[in-house]
């Protein structure tokens, strides 16, 4: 990936699909390495409600606390395309994301006609 | 067969145009302003074919629906201010919708209110959990077609046709300006409402549609909508020929309905109410999607009808939620035609937050690619924009200055 790439605008707050094409949430935060004088790299994205506290003062807390707090963390490596929106390499499930719909499934499926 | 499909879609849009917002309001304008509101309904329907357009193209070419725009070009904390808004506007239009389906189930059958809310609220369960997107809208957008007995209603009211033709040129009349900008407001809100640009663009996800289905698109929003249009223009002439002058306020909806009934008789307000009740159905199932996909879109949930109930657990979940906790508001006795004008008012607010991401990303070359805005749709933005903060800006003072179109 060496397209040069306007984070704030096109990276950050973008969806996630992962291999299946699955939405999993969004880039939340991101994690940026590099030393003094050196290049900055990014080298992993945060997704999940433990990252908007970071991002917005007390409403991002006050969010976040809703949410449950839980952030993954998706290395770059995992990272395929970005484009519209952020594919990833692998299952949702492999990387921790999407946990949310993955809990509330069976509970819906309890209800007749939900996997139609 | 493709145009016959391009004709069955464009029906469903005609159909599917008219809620309870554009009821109240048409008919009151015209019963307090008679025919002098027609031009604003002409301004407000190019106005929701601008941002339709823009949006389902949008969705088609980039996949992205509304609220997936606002989280992006917002980012967290505007597009939640955002989110927050839309949702307390759409909750209270669904719950407007859901009363207004009661009442009709009432008018029509006799039986008592609150039943009806529950008889409603399982119908339009039911419906919902075990019909495909596809079914749901052209159920109720051919059932809400019934609705066109008001512009046989409107010839057969023998309505001044110059009168008529002079309400098509913007003017202000001296008597009650304040009065006649709130309804213009009220108007402009009702034609724009943001659910529309919601449903509208997730469901052009939802159908899954591609570059090849922008023609369908365009005329989707064109035909669709512009004929949509013609329905307000004749629930207005109705309003105006009936009640104008006679110190009748439509503040039911029954009356509303006895615009059809006055000239064509029993057959007349039959049509009149199961074109309403279909209507207004429609429109509490797409501000229940609505709901539903803009929560899934800001926290890049999974989300759509496309996928089984199952296959989109968290989308499922908020819409019950949404039904249930509408259903409870309107239980409560809340008369849902004052609600409605609330929620209209309040939704004027709502409308720049939703349209500049949309104006934003239909601009963005790098993935819009060829299917960018092109300088009609950026004028026509831009333009609409303007009207929208202004109307925004001024709902709510226009408001409480006519204590919400009493005086």
């Amino acid at each position: 990936m060496s397209k040069t790439i306007v984070l704030g605008l096109e990276l950050v707050d973008r969806q996630l699909l992962d291999s299946e094409d699955r939405r999993c949430g969004n880039v939340d935060d991101l994690a940026l390495e590099g030393r003094p004088g050196e290049k900055l790299e990014v080298v992993a994205i945060f997704s999940g409600p433990g990252a908007w506290r970071r991002r917005a003062g007390l409403t991002g807390r006050f969010a976040a606390w809703i949410g449950g707090g839980r952030v993954v963390r998706i290395p770059w490596e995992e990272v395929a395309v970005v484009s519209a929106h952020v594919k990833l390499r692998k299952r949702a499930d492999e990387l921790g994301l999407g946990r949310g719909d993955d809990r509330l499934r069976p509970l819906i499926q309890k209800i007749p006609g939900a996997d139609r | 067969m493709k145009i016959f499909q391009i004709a069955l879609g464009i029906l469903a849009a005609i159909g599917g145009f008219v809620d309870i917002g554009d009821l109240v309001f048409n008919v009151s304008a015209g019963a307090t302003f008679g025919y002098q509101l027609l031009w604003v309904i002409v301004i407000g329907v190019v106005g929701i074919i601008v941002y339709s357009e823009m949006c389902g193209r949008v969705a088609t070419v980039s996949g992205k629906a509304v609220f997936d725009a606002v989280r992006e070009r917002l980012g967290f904390r505007t597009g939640l201010a955002a989110l927050v808004s839309a949702q307390v506007v759409n909750l209270m239009t669904l719950t407007a919708e859901i009363g207004g389906v009661a009442i009709c189930l009432q008018l029509l059958s006799g039986l008592p209110y609150r039943w009806l809310i529950v008889i409603a609220g399982v119908v339009l369960s039911i419906v919902v959990w075990t019909t495909s997107f596809d079914w749901i809208e052209r159920i109720f957008g051919y059932g809400g077609l019934c609705l066109l007995v008001f512009a046989v209603a409107a010839v057969k009211l023998h309505p001044a046709w110059g009168a008529v033709g002079h309400g098509f040129v913007p003017h202000v009349p001296t008597q009650s300006p304040l009065l006649y900008a709130y309804f213009a407001v009220g108007l402009l809100g009702a034609a724009m409402t943001p659910y529309e640009v919601y449903f509208y663009s997730s469901g052009a996800v939802e159908e899954q549609w591609g570059p090849k289905d922008l023609g369908l698109n365009k005329a989707n929003a064109m035909i669709g909508y512009g004929l949509g249009g013609f329905l307000s223009f004749a629930l207005m002439i109705v309003g105006g020929a009936l009640f104008l002058g006679k110190g009748i306020e439509p503040e039911f909806l029954g009356s509303i309905a006895l615009g059809a009934e006055v000239p064509l008789g029993q057959i007349g307000l039959l049509l009149a109410l199961v074109g309403i009740l279909f209507a207004v159905g429609g429109a509490a199932i797409d501000t229940l999607f609505s709901g539903a996909y803009n929560l899934a879109q800001f926290l890049g949930w999974e989300w759509g009808r496309y996928r089984s109930n199952s296959g989109a657990p968290r989308f499922t979940l908020t819409w019950i939620v949404l039904l249930v906790l509408g259903l409870g508001l309107v239980m409560t006795g809340v008369d849902p035609v004052q609600l409605t004008e609330y929620a209209v008012i309040f939704s004027a607010v709502a409308l720049p937050l939703t349209y500049i991401p949309i104006l934003l990303v239909a601009n963005d070359r790098s993935y819009m690619r060829e299917y960018v805005n092109g300088r009609l749709a950026n004028v026509l933005g831009l333009f609409y924009l303007v009207v929208i903060v202004v109307i925004a800006l001024t709902a709510v003072p226009l408001l409480i200055l006519t204590n919400a179109g009493q005086n």
